[in-house]
């Protein structure tokens, strides 16, 4: 019928709210999505409203068609897969389009708010900042206000339609609240999917080549945030242990997958006191977890594991920011016990590469007698040679170690860790590489420690009979600053000098300091709230051992009180207009004076038929009739209620 | 071949059964309501409430998204789902209190000819503070427009109920309802009102000519009222015309009065039941309903004559229903011939 002729300009009054829904959801998505997705949602919204507006065709099916398929390869071709956020939101954009190529009626419109919601939702499974709570609501409300103009019949002021919505919104945060709060977490998903293949990982490489990349990071992004229980550790004892890496080809370091050894923890030997902390883990995708050396306790239902290395991982990857709690600490003893296998793995090298570090090492090794001399001498050999660290290191070519020894001289934690790790080998100490965060910065604004990317950091463990695996720093040899103050203290001074101005660059600190703390009290209790912190809140609020079954109880009973609170108040809206206090005062009177109108008996009336009745109430009943008169039908100075209200009282005190 | 078609047995046809229940339905609404007055305040207990389509895909998206939430433990989307969930729950509430308390009152239908629609015209008043949107008047398939009411305001709904017989066209029962405010949930309410409109007999198309003028015949003569020249004041009627009545005369005693005229060039005609040349009844009836019709459209007078009834020569709004509503209600048993809807 409608591909005859053209459209009628009847969704001229919603459609353009609809579109604006629409265009608000996918804001989120731009920057993630291919720009041809972006270019084909904004092209066909404009053109659709450009049909309403001048009563064009919409196009045939056959175009319809050709163009979701050419879509759908598109986003085939752009993502190689149809599952996870990207792709989804990239679907979600282009059905949305397509969607507008065939909405003739008032109804269509549904579909596309439906994938508003979607949109809005799938931003949400991407990324999860402060200001996302904020732009859900309003999103929401776009939303809601549009479906409100595309229902209504008549053409109503956008004022009423967002005050209608708004006003509907208000009254479901409390439902909201009260389903968001007890509605029970599980800790196990039912599936899972990628949340976003695009994004990279953000986390530490699983390997080590020093000398392959030129550079490190120095992303300030937040790899974890660390809430001590006690007093915070000093700098130089915050080694945050990753992963262990212990065989060698030449150039590379490589570990284990995630694993988990039983024996592991048993060989662990601690002394002094505890310290107790929590760490919030940014996302990384991996499954590794950091702990500050050595940990000792951690919660075996969070699928927290330990592995041979003494590392810690999780059963699942990271894909949401995690909330552990451990305790360390940090005076230890590691595996006294090294069997001839695992010696053999430990001071294993293979044949050929290096051979000068080799030769060195063994010379050292000769010299110095006891392997603790040959250690400090390796160390000291770090500290007083031409070495310096560096984050730009120059390229290191085959022999990698021999060249950074002997050559270049120059590189970073990685470059120094390696090279000590191969001396130890070549003198028959078995050594092994720790990839991990060093240090932290204490944010002031929470009392919590920040550690960033550009913390990563690799060390060196060392194993000595009766003394046992024990951490040495080749890096803290070159460059003790960088271990003694952390990277933020130079990083600081540095900064300051720079300028050559102290505070506006602490003002700006200042301020950075501060959003990470609101962030952090907002990942805290928001973003984190899990079956764990939701378990611990029901015991707050009084309920012992909380269950899945008691908070199901516990909500529904609440929401049966906020629905009943929240119906009562939109019956008071619908409240008949007030009483007419004049008609309320003068049926008083006639309640009074013993007498009830009759169907269509004028005041004037009643006044007479009073004083037929009964002589003695014959003037009180005229006064008071033409009272009520002039308040009723006289200019409103004329006669105040007030005197009608007092004459009727008196007359019934009288009688 | 057998040429039989293959129908599936009235037991397995699933529109039978939800016929079945919709009539139970109904009539359990019924027993349990009463019938009501023509003027009608809807109270909570009567207004019935379901989610609509658009509601049911609605809850299914936002199963979905719970799910979704549930397996990415994303508490952002948690907020999301549970808004959309609340907001779901407020709009059933709203949508009920919606209908809450509208006064519902029968306006009034105009007598059809039978095939026409008759127009029930259902008047619905809003005396709150608030503005009632999305309201809709209907009865199985047939619906009203879809209209607001403001605070105060009281607008009509029509109903055009078609119509096949003659006699009488029932309305016992029809619905108001409303969508309001996302299309979520649909309430309403069942109104018993046992509303009835009268159906003319159809007019008939091919008509034999109408019987010759009978001019000063007689006796009759004098019945044959014309308004050419005035004969004198008689009580009124029900049904003279309002422009025959002396006003002048009302005025000065407080009776009513009709003007009487007559002429000598009044024409009148009888339209006799007895003299239509066909035999089946209904086709008599719509014979003579159209000679009424064309009569009327002249202002000639006629006079209607059925077995058992007179009506003598006249014309005007009045005459002309009473002849219709007689041929309407010809030979029809109390309750038979009425459509009910």
């Amino acid at each position: 019928m409608s591909k005859r002729t053209g459209t009628d300009g009847s969704l001229l009054a919603s459609l353009p709210w609809t579109l604006g829904a629409l265009a608000f959801s996918v804001v989120p998505h731009v920057q993630f999505l291919p720009t041809w997705v972006t270019g084909i949602f904004l092209g066909c919204s404009a053109w659709r409203l450009q049909v309403e507006r001048k009563r064009w065709r919409l196009p045939p099916a056959w175009i319809r068609i050709v163009l979701a398929m050419l879509c759908f390869i598109g986003v085939l071709a752009s993502y190689e897969s149809v599952s996870g956020v990207g792709p989804g939101s990239a679907l979600l954009a282009v059905m949305a389009a397509l969607k507008l190529l065939e909405t003739k009626q008032r109804r269509d419109q549904f579909v596309l708010l439906f994938i508003s919601i979607f949109l809005i939702m799938s931003s949400l499974l991407r990324e999860q900042y402060l200001w996302s709570l904020p732009y859900l609501l309003v999103g929401v409300l776009f939303t809601m206000t549009a479906w409100l103009r595309m229902s209504d019949m008549r053409r109503i002021p956008l004022r009423q339609s967002v005050m209608t919505g708004g006003r509907l919104i208000a009254y479901a945060i409390p439902l909201m609240l009260a389903m968001w709060v007890f509605f029970p977490r599980i800790a196990t998903p039912f599936w899972a999917v990628p949340i976003d293949t695009s994004s990279a990982s953000s986390g530490l490489s699983d390997t080590m080549s020093p000398g392959d990349v030129s550079s490190l990071s120095l992303s300030d992004a937040v790899a974890f945030r660390v809430d001590f229980e006690g007093e915070v550790p000093p700098q130089h004892e915050l080694y945050w242990r990753g992963l262990v890496l212990y065989n060698f080809n030449g150039r590379t370091w490589t570990g284990r997958e995630p694993n988990v050894d039983s024996t592991a923890r048993r060989s662990i030997e601690v002394n002094g006191d505890p310290v107790s902390y929590t760490i919030t883990l940014e996302p990384t995708r991996q499954q590794w977890l950091f702990a500050l050396d050595v940990p000792y306790e951690w919660q075996w239902r969070q699928n927290i594991r330990m592995g041979r290395h003494h590392d810690l991982s999780r059963v699942q990857p990271i894909d949401q920011r995690f909330n552990y709690r451990l305790t360390s600490y940090l005076d230890y003893r590691l595996a006294r016990d090294l069997n001839t296998n695992e010696h053999g793995w430990y001071t294993r090298l293979p044949d050929g590469a290096n051979p000068r570090t080799v030769a060195l090492a063994q010379q050292m090794r000769e010299d110095a007698g006891s392997a603790e001399t040959f250690i400090n001498r390796v160390l000291r050999m770090f500290n007083t040679d031409d070495f310096y660290y560096t984050l730009e290191p120059p390229p290191l070519g085959s022999s990698p170690v021999d060249r950074f020894l002997f050559d270049t001289k120059r590189g970073f934690c990685e470059h120094y860790a390696s090279a000590f790790a191969v001396m130890m080998r070549a003198a028959g100490i078995p050594s092994r590489i720790v990839l991990g965060y060093q240090g932290g910065e204490v944010n002031p604004m929470g009392e919590y420690m920040i550690v960033r990317q550009a913390d990563a950091h690799a060390w060196t463990e060392v194993w000595l009979p009766r003394r046992g695996w024990y951490r040495i720093d080749p890096t803290a040899a070159v460059a003790p600053e960088r271990i003694e103050e952390g990277r933020y203290g130079a990083m600081m001074d540095g900064v300051a000098a720079s300028w050559g101005l102290n505070a506006p660059t602490q003002w700006i600190y200042q301020l950075q300091m501060t959003w990470d703390a609101l962030n952090t009290k907002w990942n805290e209790w928001v973003l984190a709230y899990g079956p764990d912190q939701q378990g611990n809140f029901m015991q707050w609020l009084g309920m012992d051992e909380p269950d899945w079954q008691k908070m199901v109880l516990t909500l529904i009973v609440i929401l049966i009180v906020l629905i009943s609170i929240i119906s009562a108040l939109i019956m008071l809206r619908y409240r008949p207009p007030p009483k007419d206090e004049a008609a309320i005062a003068y049926r008083r009177f006639t309640k009074a004076a013993g007498v009830s109108p009759d169907t269509g008996e004028t005041p004037l009336m009643l006044a007479s038929r009073i004083s037929r009745e009964n002589e003695a109430l014959a003037k009180d009943a005229s006064d008071i009739t033409a009272l009520y008169l002039d308040v009723r039908y006289g200019p409103p100075e004329l006669v105040g209620i007030a005197r009608l209200q007092s004459a009727v009282a008196d007359f019934r005190r009288a009688h | 071949m057998s040429s039989t078609t293959f129908r599936f047995p009235d037991a397995l046809r699933f529109t039978t059964y939800r016929q079945k229940a919709r009539t139970r339905v109904r009539r359990w609404a019924r027993r349990r309501q009463g019938v009501d007055k023509p003027v009608t305040k809807l109270q909570p207990r009567r207004i019935y409430i379901l989610p609509t389509g658009v509601g049911l895909v609605f809850g299914l998206m936002t199963f979905t998204m719970l799910l979704g939430s549930m397996n990415y433990n994303n508490n952002l989307s948690f907020v999301l789902t549970f808004l959309l969930v609340g907001i779901g729950f407020v709009s059933m509430h709203q949508c009920q209190r919606n209908l809450v308390g509208l006064e519902v009152s029968f306006a009034g239908v105009d007598p059809v000819f039978a095939g026409q629609a008759a127009e029930f015209r259902i008047a619905i008043t809003n005396h709150s503070k608030n503005r009632r949107p999305h309201l809709q008047v209907y009865v199985d398939g047939i619906v009203s427009r879809i209209d607001d009411l403001e605070p105060g305001e009281s607008r009509v709904f029509h109903l055009e109920i078609p119509t096949r017989r003659r006699g009488y066209v029932r309305l016992p029962r029809f619905g108001v309802r409303t969508l309001f405010p996302f299309e979520l949930f649909r309430a309403w309410a069942w109104l018993h009102m046992d509303l009835s409109g009268l159906v003319y007999p159809t007019p008939a198309r091919l008509r034999p000519e109408p019987p010759p003028t009978q001019a000063a015949h007689g006796h009759r003569q004098h019945d044959a009222r014309g308004e050419e020249d005035f004969a004198g004041l008689r009580r009124y009627h029900e049904g003279d015309s309002p422009r025959h009545v002396a006003w002048k005369a009302y005025a000065r005693s407080g009776d009513l009065l009709s003007k009487q005229f007559s002429g000598a060039d009044t024409s009148s005609q009888w339209f006799d039941f007895d003299e239509v040349t066909t035999a089946d009844v209904e086709q008599r009836l719509s014979i003579l309903t159209r000679w009424i019709v064309d009569a009327e459209r002249t202002q000639a007078d006629y006079g209607l004559r059925l077995p058992g009834t007179e009506f003598p020569p006249a014309h005007g709004d009045a005459h002309r229903h009473r002849c219709l509503e007689a041929l309407a209600f010809f030979d029809l048993p109390a309750d038979d011939g009425a459509e009910t809807t």
